[in-house]
Parts: C-alpha cells; sequence; structure tokens
C-alpha cells in the first residue's frame, strides 16, 4: 500500500514498500516504523537501522539518508507531526491533572527531550496497538481526519510515555549525583544501545561498543547495568531473539540460516536460548501459525 | 452452565432498544416473559451466545448495572459514539489490561467499552 496523506492540519502519513530505495531530506517531527525487513538510517556520522520492533524519532530539519537493505520488501509506515498540532499536544497534554502529580518528570522531559529523542525505541506497548490501528484504517482509505488526528494525538501520548521510560526513568537509575552526569552518562549509553540495535548481527566487541559511545568499556559495562539493568551482551541477546522470533514467525527461512542472519554463531545455543526466554522451541513457535 | 441472558432494566424499553441498535449494534431478535411476568425485548448482541433482556423498571429498587461492552479498536468506537452524541464520563484511559472508555445508556446504566491488548505477544 503506497501512499502519502497530508491532512488539513499539515500533519503527514506516509506509507509504502521499497525494495531498494535511497533519498535525502528534511522533515518534521517524525516517527518512522517498518512493518517488514528493515530500513537505514543515515544521519550525519550514526548509522542508525529499524526493524519491524523498534522505531526512529527524527526531529525537524533533521538530513538523513535512508536507505533499503533488505532480502524482502520493506513495508515502510511513518507519521510526521505538524509543528502546532505538536505543540498543543504538548501543552494540553502536560497541564493535565494526572501529568501534574509527576510534576517531577515533566521538566526533565521539556529540557533534554531535544538531546535525546532522536534515536532508536522499543516498539512496544500501546504504541504498537495504536499505530497499527492507524495504518489499518489509512491503508482502507479513511477520510474522516478526526479520527486519524485522534490516533495522532494518542500516538504522541503513547511515544511519551516511552520516551519518559527510556530516558527519565533509566537516568534515575544511574548512581551520580549530579543530574548533568546522569545525562550526559544516560545519552552515551543511548548510543551504545543504537549501536546494538542497528548492528545486532554482526560480531560487535565491546571495545568497539565502548568507543561509539565515548566510554571505557568499565565505565560502559557499570553504568549499562545500572541503568537498564542487564549486561549489553544480555541486551543484545534479547534484540537478536526477538529478531530471530520475527523472522520464524513472517518468513520461511530455515532455522539454521535464521541463527546466522541474526548473528548467533551456533543452532544449539540459540535453541536453547530461545527456549529459555520463549518457552518454546523456534520450531514449535514457527507451527504454531 | 453458561451466561445467555444480561438483563437491563430502564424507564423506557423504547429508547434503551433504539440505544443498543443505533450505537453498539445490538439486533431485537425476540419478546419473552423471561423475568417475573413481564415482557422483555430479547436483543442479540455481537457475541452470538448472549443475549440482553430489556424490561420495563417499575421503580421496585435501584436496578442500575455496568456492560462491558469488549472492542478491538476502542479508540474508533469511542470516536463513533461521540459523534452520535453519547456522553463519556472520560476519555479513553490506559490500563495495564488495555484501553476504557466509560459512558452511559439512556437509563443511566454505566457502560465499559475496553479493548483489551495482550502486552506480553509483544516481548
Amino acid at each position: 500500500m503506497e501512499y502519502l496523506r497530508t491532512l488539513r492540519n499539515n500533519n503527514v502519513i506516509y506509507s509504502g514498500t521499497r525494495n531498494n530505495f535511497n533519498q535525502q531530506t528534511t522533515s518534521d517531527f517524525s516517527i518512522r516504523f517498518v512493518f517488514s525487513g528493515n530500513e537505514r538510517y543515515n544521519i550525519g556520522k550514526r548509522q542508525l537501522s529499524i526493524h519491524t520492533d523498534s522505531f526512529l524519532i527524527l526531529n525537524k530539519g533533521t538530513h538523513y539518508t535512508s536507505t533499503v537493505e533488505s532480502a524482502i520488501p520493506v513495508q515502510s509506515f511513518g507519521i510526521s507531526f505538524d509543528d502546532k498540532f505538536l505543540q498543543d499536544f504538548k501543552n494540553g497534554w502536560q497541564l493535565k491533572d494526572d501529568t501534574l502529580l509527576n510534576l517531577n518528570t515533566y521538566p526533565f522531559i521539556n529540557r533534554y527531550e531535544h538531546e535525546f529523542d532522536e534515536t532508536i525505541y522499543p516498539f512496544k506497548g500501546d504504541l504498537f496497538f495504536n499505530v497499527n490501528h492507524l495504518k489499518h484504517h489509512v491503508d482502507r482509505g479513511l477520510q474522516d481526519e478526526l479520527l486519524i488526528n485522534e490516533y495522532l494525538h494518542h500516538c504522541l501520548i503513547n511515544y511519551f510515555q516511552i520516551f519518559n521510560e527510556e530516558i527519565f526513568q533509566k537516568a534515575q537509575r544511574l548512581n551520580f549525583l549530579s543530574k548533568s552526569t546522569k545525562i550526559e552518562i544516560l545519552r552515551r549509553l543511548n548510543l551504545a544501545k543504537e549501536y546494538l540495535y542497528s548492528n545486532y548481527n554482526t560480531n560487535i566487541s565491546l571495545d568497539e561498543l565502548a568507543e561509539y559511545a565515548c566510554l571505557s568499556v568499565t565505565h560502559l559495562l557499570r553504568t549499562f547495568r545500572q541503568a537498564f539493568h542487564q549486561t549489553p551482551h544480555q541486551f543484545l541477546v534479547q534484540i537478536r531473539l526477538q529478531r530471530a522470533k520475527d523472522l520464524l514467525k513472517n518468513t520461511d527461512y530455515p532455522v539454521n540460516e535464521i541463527v546466522n542472519m541474526v548473528g548467533f554463531d551456533c543452532p544449539s545455543s540459540f535453541i536453547r536460548l530461545f527456549k529459555d526466554r520463549f518457552q518454546t522451541t523456534p520450531l514449535k513457535y514457527r507451527q504454531s501459525f | 452452565m453458561k451466561i445467555k441472558y444480561i438483563p437491563i432494566f430502564t424507564d423506557n424499553v423504547e429508547s434503551q432498544v433504539k440505544f443498543f441498535i443505533d450505537n453498539l449494534g445490538f439486533e431485537v431478535c425476540d419478546k419473552k416473559n423471561l423475568l417475573t411476568s413481564r415482557e422483555c425485548v430479547i436483543m442479540q448482541t455481537t457475541s452470538p451466545d448472549i443475549f440482553m433482556l430489556i424490561a420495563k423498571d417499575y421503580g421496585y429498587g435501584n436496578r442500575r448495572c455496568s456492560i462491558v461492552v469488549s472492542t478491538d479498536d476502542c479508540l474508533n468506537d469511542y470516536h463513533h459514539l461521540k459523534l452520535a452524541g453519547i456522553q463519556f464520563y472520560n476519555e479513553p484511559q490506559y490500563t495495564p489490561t488495555g484501553l476504557r472508555a466509560e459512558f452511559a445508556d439512556p437509563s443511566g446504566n454505566r457502560c465499559l467499552l475496553i479493548e483489551e491488548r495482550n502486552y506480553n505477544d509483544l516481548t
């Protein structure tokens, strides 16, 4: 399904299937998803790859190149929010009673949002459901812009909830007294995280990960564990298993091939880890569909 | 054993039936004396095995009840019900089980519109 819908309030919804595509552009604040395959974004020196389990935030005015390097056609989906819509949302949402109860949270978001938001986040929770509903309706030609904007409004609520969980709550866990140190360390840890998200299927050494994150190996290991309650290696295994699960569900690749595609060396350890995490074997999981 | 009928007592059977037809997609399928000799309108819900019994409330006490209506897209139904003039107690709210919004039917029964979401499937 290929379309570019510009609403009367200048919010834009894009959907398209790409095979091999390269584009450079600037955009409004936007959220990018893929519903199959993966898409690589180059922003400056950073290379960020999004899959079906993650999404990317792009700020207004960001220059980027997007490339599709996937064996299967990539189904991209993107939402760009008009400045006024975004500002109205922020003003309205942040002044709600329930939000005011969490006052400590939101000054952080206001102040640090732009430092953090342009990265990869997990595509999960209510955002997953609402974006799928939105896509379902717009794919079928929904014309009711009030309803579309209702979905967009909720997508923003869901995004800021994820932002709060992934940034604010993680920064709180870091054992530093100074708030600015917490912020700076978390910013670097997020670099490490996006590197793992984007290069999960390669052999990543701790040295190269630490170098990308501008931290020493010891510092990276200690602070990563504090913030995310797992080691970088555990986080990497989690991404690999999630993506293997996706490939098992949506493709016909043999299990052995999937093992290599997601970066595992050995099928038997993959099967063991898969079973530990999902309480079923890869083959049984595939057969359940 | 299984639940088959859910009784709703109302001052105005006709408007209650119309409300269910227009807004929740139920259909009238019969009229019977199922409840203490009074005639009830039997309405087929969107679930094939569950029926609503709409009966006249003669004021013997507070008969108001809560109805939980399941949906697969709460925002969509919320939007269309609002356009139809239904008053909601609140905007859709996120809970650990999913998305919900609550409104009143013409007899003052509280109707909870709920989209259950299985967040565990995403991990």
